[in-house]
């Protein structure tokens, strides 16, 4: 008879004499995970919208005058000083005229009366990908706002803002259930097992007594805290996917999850999220080890 | 087998279980421990399996400084000592095979053989239909006895018993005894601390009697 039969018998015994206070941790370990992973799931898509989004992003520097080719060099060179940027466009009056005729379309000849440079020159600003975050880019658009012969700066401001403040507020929901799940894994789990050994030590004792080695002693509640994040992480992101699914189905068609293109997990962070409530449930059986079993 | 220099062991006030022990048992011996109760017999013994620690002296188990061992080691040698406690330490609610079946788990016997020498030891002992029994349902005698099967069921090289037969009838004390006979036939050395004097006098065996902590007779039996 080999070492891991005999762990597994007596984790099984474990698993049966307590099973009450086992089943309870599961449920608890599977809730903070479902609230965890609930919680990820819906920022780790806010931050996709975001990325997308950002692709698009221009900072339109709107110019008093119609600068000149001398104009143009010395713009391109203030503005890049600050920070390397994607592309720079100069955008003349006339251009922008164009331009704005084109979006009107048919009812173009709303235009007829205008003269042709009613609005002003522009520069459109493609920042670069790593420019991200809402302060940079605020920074930048200051940056810009300073430099001479500019009127104002727009890039979309107040949406971006809101945007920004909303996934800030999700980070940190993002951070209190990720905290929620290590004190629930950690402390439930440590919890039964002192529990399981407290129920037990008479078992235990006799078990030294009889040559019993450390391993052979403490594998069985190791693995017992190893089986509660296995079983509570997969039944906890197993309750999310149906409910992704369900809302998938009943919300489908334009609304609000089309237009974030709502995904599940990709398998990297379901098995790292398995993994991670895995370690937790460890870390608490085996502080709980180290604590109750005097060995 | 067993080396005892000067060992002694005091208890918290000033108790003097046991002090200036100094014997020696052969591999292969059947050693007698006597004495009046409170004599030190048990103290003895539990320093012998290292259940307890000398407050001073040495001790020398199977060639090793037994309070010198330490985890895997100490394990180990404990798998090869078979002890049947006075207060036989059986887990109440357990049945009678699987507290027999404790030592020889540890030491990853295959369920088949455990399950085998189960039976054999239970047939010798006279408990067959108490296999499933628990063992907290069971008299004083039967549990005794299922202590003792504990103990050398794993067919261990040093087998200590402690009070063996005090709840038994004299039928029952012989069948024990014959089965501790057989494991010395077998190579085991073997110790037993008792007051029931028929089962030494009428050997040929070591006796050792304590009284107070201390060595007061080393001889033989009767038989002699
Ligand atoms: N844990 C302990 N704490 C304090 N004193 C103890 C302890 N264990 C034993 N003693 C004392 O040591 C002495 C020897 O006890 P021990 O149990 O070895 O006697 P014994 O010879 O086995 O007696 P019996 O025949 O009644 O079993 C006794 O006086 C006892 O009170
Ligand atoms: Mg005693």
């Amino acid at each position: 008879m080999n070492f891991w039969f005999a762990v597994l018998r007596q984790t099984g015994r474990n698993l049966r004499q307590t099973w009450t206070s086992q089943f309870m941790t599961f449920l608890t370990v599977s809730l903070s995970v479902l609230i965890f992973a609930f919680f990820y799931l819906i920022y780790t898509n806010m931050i996709g919208a975001a990325d997308r989004l950002s692709d698009d992003l221009r900072l339109i520097v709107y110019l008093e005058d119609e600068p000149g080719v001398e104009m143009q060099k010395q713009l391109r060179r203030k503005i890049t000083n600050f920070d390397d940027v994607e592309e720079i466009h100069f955008i003349s009056k006339a251009e922008a005229y164009e331009r704005f005729a084109k979006q009107l379309g048919n009812d173009s000849d709303v235009l007829a009366d205008m003269p042709k440079d009613f609005l002003p020159a522009s520069i459109e600003v493609v920042p670069l990908k790593s420019l991200r975050g809402y302060s940079q880019i605020k920074l930048f658009s200051e940056y810009l706002a300073s430099l001479p012969g500019t009127e104002k700066v727009q890039y979309g401001q107040e949406w971006v803002e809101r945007f920004y403040y909303f996934t800030r507020l999700l980070t940190i929901v993002v951070l209190l259930s990720g905290t929620l799940l290590i004190l629930t894994a950690t402390f439930m789990v440590a919890y039964t097992i002192r529990l399981t050994i407290m129920g037990r030590q008479a078992e235990l004792e006799l078990l030294k007594l009889v040559g019993a080695t450390n391993s052979y002693i403490r594998t069985p509640f190791l693995i017992e805290g190893l089986l509660q994040g296995l079983m509570g992480s997969i039944i906890g992101l197993s309750a999310l996917y149906g409910l992704f699914q369900w809302i998938s189905s009943h919300f489908a068609g334009p609304g609000l999850l089309n237009l974030f293109h709502f995904n599940f997990f990709p398998p990297v962070v379901i098995a790292s999220i398995i993994l991670g409530s895995i370690c937790l449930c460890s870390l608490g059986s085996y502080t709980s080890i180290r604590k109750f079993l005097r060995i | 087998m067993i080396e005892m220099i000067k060992v002694g062991r005091t208890y918290d006030p000033d108790i003097t279980a046991l002090s200036d022990i100094s014997f020696s048992v052969e591999t292969g011996e059947m050693f007698f421990l006597i004495g009046r109760s409170g004599a030190g017999k048990t103290t003895l013994l539990k320093l012998i399996c290292n259940m307890e620690t000398p407050s001073n002296g040495l001790i020398e188990v199977a060639g090793y400084n037994i309070n010198k061992l330490k985890g895997k080691d100490l394990a180990h040698l404990r798998q090869r000592i078979g002890v049947a406690y006075q207060d036989f330490k059986l887990l109440n609610d357990r049945t009678v095979a699987e507290n027999i079946a404790i030592s020889m788990e540890v030491s990853y016997k295959k369920p088949r053989a455990i399950k085998n020498r189960v039976r054999e030891l239970l047939d010798q002992l006279q408990l067959v239909d108490k296999h499933d029994t628990l063992t907290g349902e069971l008299s004083r005698g039967e549990q005794q006895r299922v202590a003792l099967a504990r103990a050398v069921a794993n067919s261990p090289r040093l087998i200590l018993v402690d009070e063996p037969t005090g709840n038994l009838d004299a039928s029952t004390t012989k069948q024990v005894m014959e089965l501790l006979t057989r494991s010395n036939k077998a190579g085991a050395t073997i110790v037993i601390a008792t007051h029931d004097e028929s089962i030494y006098q009428q050997s040929n065996h070591r006796i050792m009697e304590l009284s107070n902590g201390r060595i007061s007779s080393l001889t033989r039996g009767g038989k002699a």
